[in-house]
């Protein structure tokens, strides 16, 4: 990455911006925001695709709201709450004024019904993937019409956190049960600050505002009703044409903007950037302990120390990652610095005598042999730029020290099938996290075996730290239980965090309020700030 | 007719192909192409594969004749590569579907009462276009060379058989055949021994004017994304990864994408000329 | 005239049944089962035991495929495994898009390829012809994808003078012939240089026609003798042979659909095979070669009407 070519891009994107757009002008009042894909379907409690969650975070609501530091709970639909002293019982008083899109008012009940369809207590059932994020749940009631109680079988100490994400909107009964298998693909009912008026899959979904929306979350500036008329969220696949389309201004807000177009695109005047420093998105390589020639720690230790990160970070998003070392960022709740310490880093020269010294020897065809068994595994990802880039960096890698890679990849669709089987050695992917709790429990816990646990990390001391973690009676505890984790982790090596990505939203000057917020990766946080300026 | 005159003729067809100035270049291009494919170990000065993180998305300098790609890899090595990939793809799927095309043909023109089931069977298959093989192909087996060049193979097949049909016809209709027939030769014998050789001249100007569309559609799957897979350097494929820097760094798509360019533009204008020189019939 | 249109339906009888068998076999060799497909990921085992009788999974392969057809007949292709949209619905609401841009590609390409055609007849032999002939054997040769991703580079990022992200609306609306316009010339700038061969070819032939000698004997100017009776009589088999060359256009427009976001069931069908949507792919590619065999027939159909010499052979 020269600055030769630096000046190019950011001389040929200056000249572009200075002739004269032919662009076709956008009505007033609506925005345009562009992404790559779309969701399957728009149903909190059946999609977990940041593709899905991003709209959805404008169709509804939550019981409350997270603010930009990911840390502090802020009320949502509950404009307060109170938590019993055993940490199992927590009751939520519903604000009065709150209705859904098609002007129903809001009660107790939809609460009880939504989070009862998210954790598979309804039927017909829906099976959300991540139902474990609303706790060990005993009972969800309505005690009157603006009070539920939210009962755990066991304390969780991130119930608020995790109530604050998409999972856990809640959603018209009446218009899931009309809908049934198509609620979220032929309409919607939230309370959001936004109404589903139409969507063309793999290509545009029209949002319409709220027009009485009043209880937005405290962390924006305005409550409602949502400034801008209409949201018009545009597929556009070709990341070439969105960042073109941001410039000639036939689009608004993108956050899917690649890394290596951030600096020529901050450059350009005409185009605002946010970004946001508490962001948790981590790309990771896991290894699956289980499985031949992976099972043997000093390949998985060697397997660190042959990949450069900060080259891999500057290579494949630019140097907009930050290259990682331990499994939690360390701006996260609870990371762990001495951890940090004890994971290998990048030397590849140490990589071959520790593999010299785990016996494993060169073979002839430049890969290594022990007890008649090749260094060589197999990878699964998802077919993306950046996995099949970072794919072919790590392969070379790790061929450097005298280990094979092959790589098989998958389109998004079905990959997530084939990352639940037992078929690989290794995988690649990324994903949100809130704290060190939550990104730990998510992939660790012998429960959770074989399919996030795609590592079939069985560790009973493990699990034992987990349930203290998630239990969180004091904040020591819970730093020094997750604190263990990431040591025993950093010393195993199951797990390669590859990079930690940055959020950056961009708009162009017609619009305002694009603040980054990143909320399981979610760029613009209900959408309410939107403006149009110009 | 044609073929037969045109047979003792060949030295003369050569030379009179030479006279054209483009057709000329485009010999002695389609020629170095190919010793560049073959010889791309040799003439590579970097490993295709090898991935250099402080040298990213270079401009083509003294270094990187090409430049390099968005993970440091040297685009003039991956460019030879892909030459040879892309080649050995086109080459494959003419020799698969021409033998098999060029079999049916004959066996079309000497045996008269399969003709009419066998062209019929062409008809079908030439009732689709090349792509669509391309698609249904990739649905059924995944994407990947291999479905490429069965595609492309398959595609080729009806075009082959009527070429070499029309060709073996017009021969078969000449006094000779009829001779050796009369005097009791095998038919295996006949088709290969005087039926084949007849029919050579057709076939080789279809050859070389499908090599070209062969190229051409098996780098635009591979482009989508249904043909050869990365890290494989294959030129559409290599056009397909480069378009995401395309603002940034065009040279990554530009050059694979101008090198498929000049070697169907050299198979093209090689099959033109050679048609001209061994089918006097369509020169104006 | 009738026995010729009807064997030639006839001749395309078994090539549509090919297709849907084809399609057919599609669905057969796919990992997964089309029960579990259309059941969903939430269905539990008898919702999936129903649909199965429901499809007549249980029977044999052929009363499989007779369902098959039957269903087809009443325009059910089967859901997306990705959204559960209907397929018949999706192709319905690309096939227009892929239309449009196929129009408007033609719309330029084909008239400026029988001029520029003509006009290497007209001067054949000459500097001009030979420049006109490069430069066509030139378009025959360029990747679809080079001519759009140039375009998208100069003319939409470095000039932005158009979009190239997506249809605009309809093309009778200015933002839809705005967004029409980059597409179009891609697709159309491969199509250029095969109408123009054909057409040169073509005029020439017809030079050497009878009435066109007899034209000259009369003393018309040789331009006039080119533009009334060689290319009007060229015309004939010129536009039959472009529209023999449709499945080129095809191929071209899945490329050009892909590279400029364009809603058309060329990228429907790309989108379908990456993401192992298999009803959608294969209700994608009976739709594509369907429309392929009925377009072929209509122009071998419209031949014979123009032209009774092919009805006697």
């Amino acid at each position: 990455m020269t600055m030769r070519w630096k000046t190019l891009a950011a001389a040929a994107i200056g000249l572009a911006v200075a002739l004269p757009a032919a662009a076709q002008q956008q009505p007033r009042n609506q925005i345009t925001i562009m992404r790559e894909i779309d969701s399957d379907r728009y149903d909190p409690h059946r999609t977990t695709a940041l593709a899905g969650g991003e709209v959805l975070t404008m169709l509804s609501d939550t019981l409350v709201s997270m603010d930009f530091d990911m840390r502090t709970i802020r009320p949502g639909l509950a404009e307060r709450w109170e938590v019993s002293p055993d940490g199992k019982t927590y009751t939520f008083h519903l604000r009065r004024d709150v209705t859904f899109c098609d002007g129903k008012p809001l009660t107790a009940e939809d609460v009880v019904y939504s989070i009862n369809r998210w954790i598979g207590r309804t039927t017909p059932r829906v099976t959300s993937p991540v139902a474990w994020r609303a706790g060990n749940v005993k009972e969800v009631r309505a005690v009157d019409p603006y009070t539920v109680e939210y009962e755990l079988n066991e304390p969780f100490g991130e119930l608020l956190s995790q109530l604050t994400q998409f999972f856990g909107s809640i959603v018209d009964r009446a218009t899931v049960e009309r809908l049934g298998d198509n609620f979220g693909v032929q309409g919607f009912n939230g309370t959001g600050p936004y109404c589903w008026a139409s969507w063309t899959p793999r290509s545009e979904l029209v949002l319409t505002r709220h027009p009485t929306y009043r209880w937005g979350p405290p962390v924006l500036q305005n409550q409602g009703p949502a400034h801008v008329e209409r949201v018009v969220w545009r597929v556009i696949p070709e990341a070439a044409a969105r960042v073109a389309a941001l410039q000639a201004g036939q689009a608004d807000v993108a956050q899917y903007i690649p890394e290596a177009f951030w600096d020529a695109l901050r450059r350009v005047p005409t185009i605002r950037t946010s970004t946001q420093e508490n962001y948790f998105w981590d790309v990771f390589m896991g290894f699956k302990v289980d499985k031949p020639v992976v099972s043997d720690v000093a390949i998985r230790r060697a397997a660190h120390m042959a990949v450069d990160r900060v080259g891999l970070a500057r290579a494949v998003w630019s140097g907009h990652a930050l290259p990682a070392r331990n499994i939690v960022n360390p701006n996260a709740l609870d990371y762990d610095a001495q951890s940090d310490a004890m994971v290998p880093n990048y030397d590849p020269a140490a990589a071959r005598r520790l593999l010299d010294e785990a016996g494993w020897r060169m073979g002839s065809d430049g890969v290594r042999v022990k007890d008649g068994q090749r260094a060589t595994f197999l990878m699964y990802a998802i077919n993306n730029l950046a996995n099949q880039r970072a794919a072919e960096i790590i392969q070379q890698g790790l061929r450097q020290v005298g280990i094979e890679m092959r790589v098989q990849m998958f389109d998004a669709t079905v990959a997530w099938g084939r990352l639940a089987t037992q078929e690989f050695d290794a995988y690649i992917l990324s994903y949100p996290y809130i704290s060190a709790t939550d990104a730990l429990s998510l992939y660790w816990h012998s429960r959770n075996r074989p399919s996030p646990n795609r590592m079939n990390w069985n560790d009973p001391e493990t699990d034992a730290w987990l349930e203290e973690a998630r239990r969180g009676v004091t904040p020591e505890a819970r730093a020094q239980a997750t604190a263990n984790i990431q040591r025993r982790l950093a010393e195993q090596a199951p797990w390669l965090t590859l990079a930690r990505n940055q959020l950056a939203v961009f708009s162009t000057q017609r619009v305002e309020g694009a603040r980054a917020h990143g909320l399981y990766g979610i760029g613009i946080y209900r959408g309410l700030d939107l403006r149009v300026v110009r | 007719m044609s073929a037969t005159v045109a047979a003792p003729r060949r030295p003369s067809a050569l030379r009179m192909m030479l006279r054209d100035t483009g057709a000329a270049v485009s010999l002695v291009f389609v020629v170095l192409i190919v010793l560049a494919a073959i010889f791309a170990p040799f003439l590579a000065p970097k490993d295709p594969y090898e991935t250099d993180l402080m040298a990213i998305m270079q401009p083509p300098s003294a270094e990187y004749w090409f430049g390099t790609d968005g993970q440091g890899r040297d685009l003039f090595a991956r460019t030879l590569y892909g030459l040879q990939v892309t080649l050995f793809m086109g080459l494959a799927s003419l020799i698969v579907g021409g033998v098999i095309g060029a079999v049916v043909g004959f066996l079309a023109a000497y045996y008269r009462r399969l003709d009419g089931l066998l062209m019929r069977l062409m008809d079908i298959l030439l009732s689709f276009p090349a792509i669509l093989f391309g698609l249904a192909l990739a649905a059924i087996f995944g994407p990947g060379l291999t479905s490429v060049i069965f595609a492309l193979s398959i595609a080729t097949i009806p075009l082959m058989a009527r070429i070499v049909r029309g060709a073996a016809v017009v021969v078969m209709g000449l006094d000779y055949i009829e001779a050796a027939r009369a005097i009791g030769m095998k038919d295996a014998r006949l088709i290969l021994r005087h039926l084949a050789p007849n029919c050579l001249s057709p076939i080789f100007v279809f050859a070389t004017l499908r090599l070209g569309q062969v190229i051409l559609l098996g780098s635009a799957l591979s482009f989508l994304g249904l043909g050869a897979q990365p890290p494989v350097a294959e030129l559409g494929a290599m056009a397909s990864q480069g378009r995401n820097f395309l603002f940034i760094a065009p040279h990554i798509s530009v050059i694979p994408s101008v090198a498929i360019f000049l070697v169907v533009l050299a198979f093209n204008v090689l099959g033109d000329a050679l048609r001209d020189a061994l089918d006097p019939r369509l020169r104006i | 005239m009738a026995r010729y249109a009807l064997r030639r339906v006839l001749l395309a009888v078994p090539v549509l049944l090919g297709v849907l068998l084809i399609g057919f076999f599609l669905m057969q060799v796919v990992p997964t089962d089309p029960a579990v497909i259309r059941a969903g990921p939430q269905a539990t085992q008898e919702v999936v035991d129903a649909i199965r009788e429901e499809l007549g999974l249980n029977r044999p392969l052929w009363a499989q495929f007779g369902f098959y057809l039957w269903r087809l007949l009443q325009g059910d292709l089967g859901v997306s495994i990705i959204n559960n949209m209907a397929v018949t619905q999706e192709l319905s609401d690309t096939i227009g898009p892929t239309l449009e841009l196929m129009f408007a590609s033609l719309f330029w390409s084909i008239p400026l390829g029988i001029g520029l055609g003509t006009l290497a007849a007209y001067w054949r032999g000459s500097m001009i012809d030979r420049c006109i002939m490069a430069v066509s054997v030139g378009g025959v040769s360029v990747p679809v994808f080079f001519l759009g991703l140039l375009l998208i580079w100069l003319v939409g990022f470095q000039w932005q003078l158009l979009p190239f992200t997506g249809r605009g609306g309809p093309l009778w609306t200015w933002d839809g012939i705005q967004a029409v316009i980059l597409p179009a010339v891609t697709l159309g700038g491969v199509f250029v240089g095969p109408v123009a061969r054909m057409t040169r070819t073509a005029v020439v032939d017809m030079l050497t026609a009878d009435h066109v000698r007899t034209a000259r004997a009369k003393g018309l100017s040789e331009f006039l003798v080119v533009l009334r009776h060689a290319l009007r009589n060229a015309l004939i088999p010129v536009i039959t042979l472009i529209g023999l060359q449709i499945g080129f256009l095809l191929g071209g427009a899945v490329v050009t659909e892909t590279i400029f976001s364009w809603p058309g069931v060329g990228r429907l069908a790309v989108g379908a095979i990456l993401s192992s949507d298999f009803p959608m792919a294969q209700g994608t590619i009976i739709v594509l070669s369907a429309g392929f065999i009925l377009i072929n027939l209509g122009v071998d159909l419209l031949y014979a009407v123009l032209d009774p010499r092919v009805r006697l052979s």
